[in-house]
């Protein structure tokens, strides 16, 4: 689906994300970890756009979109939400979503069900819970057209019963066919959903595997506490 | 009789500022660009089609011109002052303005500097009939903004506002939405401009000040933010809040900074107490 | 060559009277974080308190500018009491604050009108010419740039030496971090204006003494000065000094090939191009755009 080949980028000398390559299978969850500053949302807003890579490619189903601007990307088929949950926060819920694409209230009131989402879309999103906010900007998403969803630590901040939906949400995009790649801290969360896992380090890929595989593995643990 | 002129001159007055109220919104309201050189554009509005009509143009070319000048002004502030954030980008616009009256106190050669540009042809012989011409305008501009403001130009725009990276993230072109709406912003500021010229039959360069910019911002905000209606609101209040000193029989030269006094404290109060105005639906950012 | 050299000194006198504003208004931009175009609106009252005092009321010109500066120093923390920290607990952003301070800039230049009338006022003072490398220079001008200097080194060894420079600093650096450490940010605000305003108050009056009074001087200087900082750095004292230098320089060399009308043009288009091209200011530390 997504393909990262050899992307470097860095800030006034420091390598952020350096050399990292990988590719990501269609119709899979694929978990993205690593410590602090590994480079994991670096390398979110390379693929999205928002910074430009000093070297290498971004390929979306064999095109390339390195380079282009947000939105552009945006338009070939990559949604993507925020560690911060990004609202417009003067907007109903409705209207969040509405700016993702015309649609009618059946299809709105269908995408908030998907997410589990409790209230009424009149409801302004400055009104909601963060755990609530989280879970529009994921339907808003969700209902922007897309061939990938990238989600940024979607369990940060919120509590255990709407983490606990999350993992339903994610599993249940993932049968319907999306591909889903997240950023995520929480380890039981990602080791319970992920089909794979990339693990970070320093701007790039460490290791990888599936969620047995990359548990065992000794130098995921030394990387997370420090050689 | 009197009385009845007075209110004429009132209402065109209310006509042609509110027009030029509701298109400050689009920009600063709506779009979050927080444009400090709106009195800009309708300045070059006002001094296009004076030069343009005393050059003997036809009036209603001469206004379009003088409209499309300050759009097209509008388009050419967006450009370099997009990713401009916050403050600065309201300190640029403000020097924007600036320049412009400079310009105009110093090209005497087409403005005649300060001693402005007289003689401007009206449009129509008595005021009752301009003021039916400005209120047909008014309503028609009106009517424009409202259908924008329902639209997914402007819902986009609002969407900037609110957060400019995650509208980029859904797709939406932001910087073609804020150079439009600059642009229209503008073009509006531009025709108020023309046919207060074309009203006044005299401007001079202090049409570039800072008076004027904060009466549009007191009548901006006590009418509210993102508001179509508020725009209205807010023009009507502010423009009939100082006129019954008039009758109290200030002496004239302490009248015209006793009106500057008023706008800037109800500004200021505006701000510090009740930053939603009336009916609007947003903070200024 | 005589030329240039009074071209040159025209453009440091202007630069020093400028970076007298521009350290000001900058000193209260890098802790309060927010434009104060009042501060011009400091100087108009300070340079119209002074013609109060020394011409209108005969007072003893010492004790009118002492009495000036008291009366600009509390004007500043009363604009800042009354209007900008009832903002800050508003949780106003920087553009508010921006558009009270135009605000209060109006205000104040309508009262002086008000006051005093529109008409242009001198206040007048003995002040003999002398000749320097073949350019002239008067009295004032001198007593100007001696005063910027001692004042802008004094306000430089504030901000390096004592301790509420440095409180003053750790503010401007990060608010929150400060509060942990002890110190109080509404106070230092407080402090900040007050010295702010001092240095308005002393460019009011020697203003006042060399050029005319009028309603919008006020205006006209803070747009020299906050182009004299954005120029160098908003941010940084120092920039700001610079930054008022060169325009000084720019605008009186500028206007050996352009009508003297565009003086003020050419401040209004240096800051437009730095707003747009390097906002930081030329010592300022690059502002990474989101």
């Amino acid at each position: 689906m997504i393909s990262v080949q050899k992307l470097d980028k860095h800030f006034g000398g420091v390598y952020a994300v350096h050399n990292c390559s990988f590719t990501i299978k269609e119709n899979a969850i694929t978990s993205i970890i690593g410590p602090n500053g590994a480079g994991k949302t670096t390398l979110f807003n390379l693929v999205c756009g928002i910074i430009r890579p000093d070297a290498g490619k971004v390929l979306l189903r064999g095109k390339e979109i390195t380079g282009l601007p947000t939105h552009k990307i945006a338009n070939e088929g990559i949604s993507r939400t925020f560690q911060q949950a990004r609202l417009f926060k003067n907007m109903s819920v409705k209207d969040n979503l509405l700016i993702a694409r015309p649609a009618s209230d059946a299809e709105l009131k269908e995408v908030l069900r998907k997410v589990h989402f409790p209230l009424d879309m009149s409801t302004k999103a400055s009104e909601l819970s963060y755990g609530q906010t989280r879970l529009v900007e994921i339907a808003r998403a969700l209902l922007k057209p897309h061939k990938l969803l990238m989600l940024d630590e979607p369990t940060a901040g919120v509590n255990p019963k709407v983490r606990q939906e999350l993992k339903q949400i994610l599993f249940d995009l993932k049968k319907e066919g999306n591909t889903i790649v997240l950023i995520e801290h929480d380890m039981e969360f990602v080791m319970s959903i992920s089909d794979d896992v990339i693990v970070m380090a320093e701007g790039t890929v460490l290791t990888r595997g599936t969620p047995k595989q990359v548990q065992s593995d000794k130098r995921v643990l030394e990387a997370y506490l420090g050689k | 009789m009197a009385f009845i002129n007075y209110l004429i001159h009132l209402g065109i007055l209310v006509c042609i500022y509110s027009v030029l109220t509701v298109s400050l919104n689009l920009a600063v309201g709506f779009t979050g660009l927080l444009n400090l050189g709106h009195v800009g554009f309708f300045g070059i509005g006002a001094y296009s089609s004076a030069l343009l009509a005393v050059a003997g143009f036809p009036i209603w070319l001469s206004i379009l011109c003088g409209a499309l000048l300050a759009g097209i002004a509008g388009i050419l502030l967006s450009l370099p002052t997009m990713r401009l954030k916050g403050d600065y980008l309201a300190l640029a616009t403000l020097g924007f303005s600036f320049i412009l009256g400079s310009v105009a106190r110093n090209w005497t050669d087409v403005t005649r500097g300060a001693l402005g540009i007289p003689g401007i042809p009206k449009i129509v012989k008595g005021n009752v009939e301009f003021l039916i011409v400005v209120a047909i305008i008014a309503v028609i501009s009106y009517l424009i903004f409202w259908k924008l403001s329902r639209s997914r130009f402007g819902k986009t725009c609002e969407a900037i506002r609110d957060d400019e990276l995650a509208a980029k993230m859904l797709g939406k072109d932001t910087f073609m939405h804020k150079i439009a709406a600059l642009g229209i912003s503008a073009f509006f500021a531009g025709l108020g401009g023309a046919l207060f010229a074309h009203y006044i039959t005299f401007i001079d360069p202090s049409i570039f000040g800072l008076g004027d910019l904060i009466l549009l911002f007191s009548m901006l905000i006590v009418g509210g933010l993102a508001s179509v209606k508020g725009s209205a609101i807010g023009t009507i209040i502010i423009f009939l809040l100082p006129e019954p000193l008039r009758f109290i029989g200030f002496p004239s030269s302490v009248l015209g900074p006793a009106r500057e006094i008023i706008f800037a404290l109800i500004l200021l109060l505006i701000l510090i107490y009740k930053p939603r105005g009336i009916v609007g639906k947003v903070d200024l950012a | 060559m005589a030329i240039a050299t009074q071209l040159i000194l025209n453009g440091l006198i202007a630069g020093a009277i400028y970076a007298l504003v521009a350290s000001g208004f900058s000193l209260i931009y890098s802790v309060t974080k927010f434009m104060h175009l009042a501060h011009g609106a400091i100087l108009a009252l300070g340079a119209y308190l002074m013609y109060t005092f020394a011409v209108l009321l005969g007072l003893n010109f010492w004790l009118a500018i002492l009495l000036t500066l008291i009366c600009s120093s509390f004007a500043g923390v009363l604009m800042d009491q009354l209007v900008y920290k009832r903002l800050r607990k508003r949780k106003a952003s920087g553009a508010v604050l921006l558009i009270a301070s135009i605000a209060l800039v109006t205000l104040v230049s309508s009262l002086i009108l008000a006051f005093w009338g529109a008409d242009v006022k001198t206040i007048p003072m003995k002040n003999p010419v002398f000749d320097f490398l073949g350019a002239r220079v008067t009295q004032i001008q001198i007593i100007i740039i001696v005063t910027s200097i001692v004042l802008l080194l004094g306000l430089w060894l504030l901000m390096k030496k004592t301790k509420l420079g440095k409180a003053m600093r750790a503010v401007a650096d990060n608010k929150d971090v400060a509060q942990t450490v002890g110190i109080n940010p509404e106070r230092i605000y407080t402090y900040t204006f007050i010295i702010g305003s001092f240095l308005a108050g002393v460019a009011g009056i020697l203003i006042g003494i060399e050029q005319n009074l009028y309603p919008t001087m006020g205006l006209s200087l803070i747009i020299k000065g906050f182009t004299g900082a954005v120029i160098g750095s908003l941010a940084s004292v120092p920039g700001a000094v610079l930054g008022s230098f060169i325009l000084g320089l720019v605008e009186n060399i500028g206007i050996w090939w352009l009508p003297s009308g565009y003086k003020d043009a050419i401040a209004f288009v240096l800051l437009f191009v730095f707003l747009l091209i390097r906002p930081s200011g030329l010592l300022g530390v690059k502002v990474r755009e989101v």
